[in-house]
């Protein structure tokens, strides 16, 4: 015989609530608005939500961040999202879950969490090699704002230009694991966009950088690891950036790393540059500064 | 059922292993009260049996009643089953003085008694026993999908919501302009 446990004293109901796994929380939630209302009422901490987009679905990760003492906490929920169809599946441990809400889209579904767990955005979007192309448009629709976008290094070239063209406006970091090195044009593609955060990161293959990549960038933080430039380039860099008075440059940090050690007195050859606690530091006659940190195999330019 | 056991209190100290048994306090003879549901069927329970319940525990601590008297005014639970009141007894005897374990396995299976189970619970103020029936009621739909959940729960869709929310502004708003009616009438 079935209970009417919306009739529980409201103090009952919350304990009955909190005893439920973090899993049966979420089915619950979708239950009706009250039971989705009950559920935001517990002020379930959460650690931010994953975003991997796969084949043809998106499978989110959802963790509680607090081990509440029942069964299955701090274990992460996988919940999956296809393109083809509106259904949701959800990892319940003792199998796959499939079930569709009326009226509910993909990103009904999204919304949906983001609010129960009272967030604005998708903590990380993650792109593997495996998303086809034409689905970036139907990721695009589906997740309102990400916080990091992070395209693989197993990612094809091709998907990697698209995925951040389509993605990168809804996001507020980039990260990207691969760009050709063959078409020296290629990376000033990604640079010249106007993105807050853009890290380039690849273990294998090292971003060729040039001085035009450099002049031309748009991003207001950019870090490249594993960045191939000479020393001589970075000098020229710097001697440009002393000449152009008056003249805007979007960047307020670039960060680079390097496989090998810098040579310091190259980099800084010819420049009147004034010895500050962090390293170095110059100062253009429009009053402009630019601060310099070198260490071993690593610079900072701080604008 | 009732309880007849004249038992100890654990949280009394324990006697140190050398101490002569003569030496032992003598044992306090336990009191007994006696309560009653919806049926009217009287329960003796043992003091520290009670002490379980904030309620009873509170309402008993300044009576100081005797025996007889304790017999000729049994606390009356109207608002409770008979059969659910004697639950709450049974498990309040077993668990008396006694530490509460993590889990209970000695709860009602059926969840038509859990609800009202809950419900006595709450109104006794029997901590650990509803922490016992919320974690069962929270059991009641573990991996059950929202269709399920709905069932099992009663719990009304949106559209029955929005019907009774509207249902019961219709039935204010005629309560209020009732009132004023009346309020008017008086003031002729």
């Amino acid at each position: 015989m079935p209970i009417r446990i919306l009739s529980l004293p409201a103090k009952d109901l919350q304990y009955a609530l909190e005893c439920m796994d973090f899993g049966d929380l979420i089915v619950f939630s979708l239950c009706s608005k009250r039971t989705k209302n009950l559920v935001k009422s517990l002020n379930l901490q959460i650690d931010p939500i994953l975003a991997d987009v796969c084949k043809n679905y998106i499978c989110l990760q959802l963790r509680p961040s607090k081990i509440r003492g029942v069964p299955h906490d701090p274990d992460p929920l996988f919940l999956f999202l296809t393109f083809s169809n509106f259904w949701i599946k959800i990892d319940r441990k003792n199998g796959i879950a499939v079930w569709k809400e009326d009226g509910f889209n993909q990103s009904d579904w999204i919304a949906h969490f983001l609010d129960i767990f009272k967030g604005s955005f998708i903590e990380k979007l993650r792109i593997n090699n495996v998303c086809p192309i034409s689905y970036l448009d139907i990721v695009k629709q589906i997740i309102p704002n990400v916080r990091k976008l992070q395209i693989l290094e197993d990612c094809s070239v091709e998907l990697t230009k698209r995925a951040f063209l389509k993605l990168a406006p809804i996001s507020m970091m980039v990260e990207i694991g691969n760009i050709s090195s063959d078409h020296k044009e290629n990376i000033s593609e990604f640079l010249t966009w106007n993105v807050t955060f853009l890290t380039l990161k690849n273990s294998r293959n090292p971003f060729k950088l040039g001085l035009n990549d450099l002049l031309v960038t748009n991003t207001k933080m950019l870090t490249i690891n594993n960045a191939n430039i000479t020393e001589k380039e970075l000098n020229r860099f710097l001697k440009l950036w002393m000449k152009r008075n008056q003249s805007f440059y979007q960047p307020k940090m670039i960060r680079l790393t390097f496989r090998n050690e810098l040579n310091i007195e190259e980099v800084l050859k010819g420049m009147k540059q004034q010895i500050v606690k962090q390293g170095w530091q110059l100062k253009r006659a429009d009053g402009k500064e630019l601060s310099i940190s070198i260490r071993r195999n690593f610079l900072i330019f701080f604008f | 059922m009732s309880s007849t056991e004249q038992g100890t209190s654990s949280a009394a100290p324990a006697e140190p292993t050398t101490a002569p048994e003569s030496a032992a306090a003598p044992e306090v003879p336990e009191s007994f009260y006696y309560v009653h549901g919806k049926d009217k069927v009287v329960h003796k329970v043992s003091a520290g049996a009670l002490q379980h319940s904030a309620l009873i525990h509170g309402m008993i601590s300044n009576l100081g009643y005797t025996e007889e008297q304790a017999k000729a005014n049994p606390f009356p639970f109207e608002n409770i089953d008979g059969d659910i009141l004697q639950m709450v007894v049974d498990w309040c005897n077993q668990h008396k003085g006694k530490p509460t374990p993590p889990e209970d396995t000695n709860l009602p299976k059926q969840k038509e008694k859990l609800f009202d189970l809950v419900l006595a619970v709450n109104y006794l103020e029997i901590k650990e026993l509803l922490t016992y029936c919320c974690k069962q009621v929270a059991m009641m739909v573990k991996g059950k999908s929202p269709e399920e959940i709905r069932e099992i729960w009663m719990i009304p869709t949106d559209a029955e919501d929005e019907a009774a929310e509207k249902e019961a502004k219709k039935r204010a708003g005629k309560e209020a302009a009732g009132e004023t009616a009346a309020a008017a009438g008086d003031a002729k």
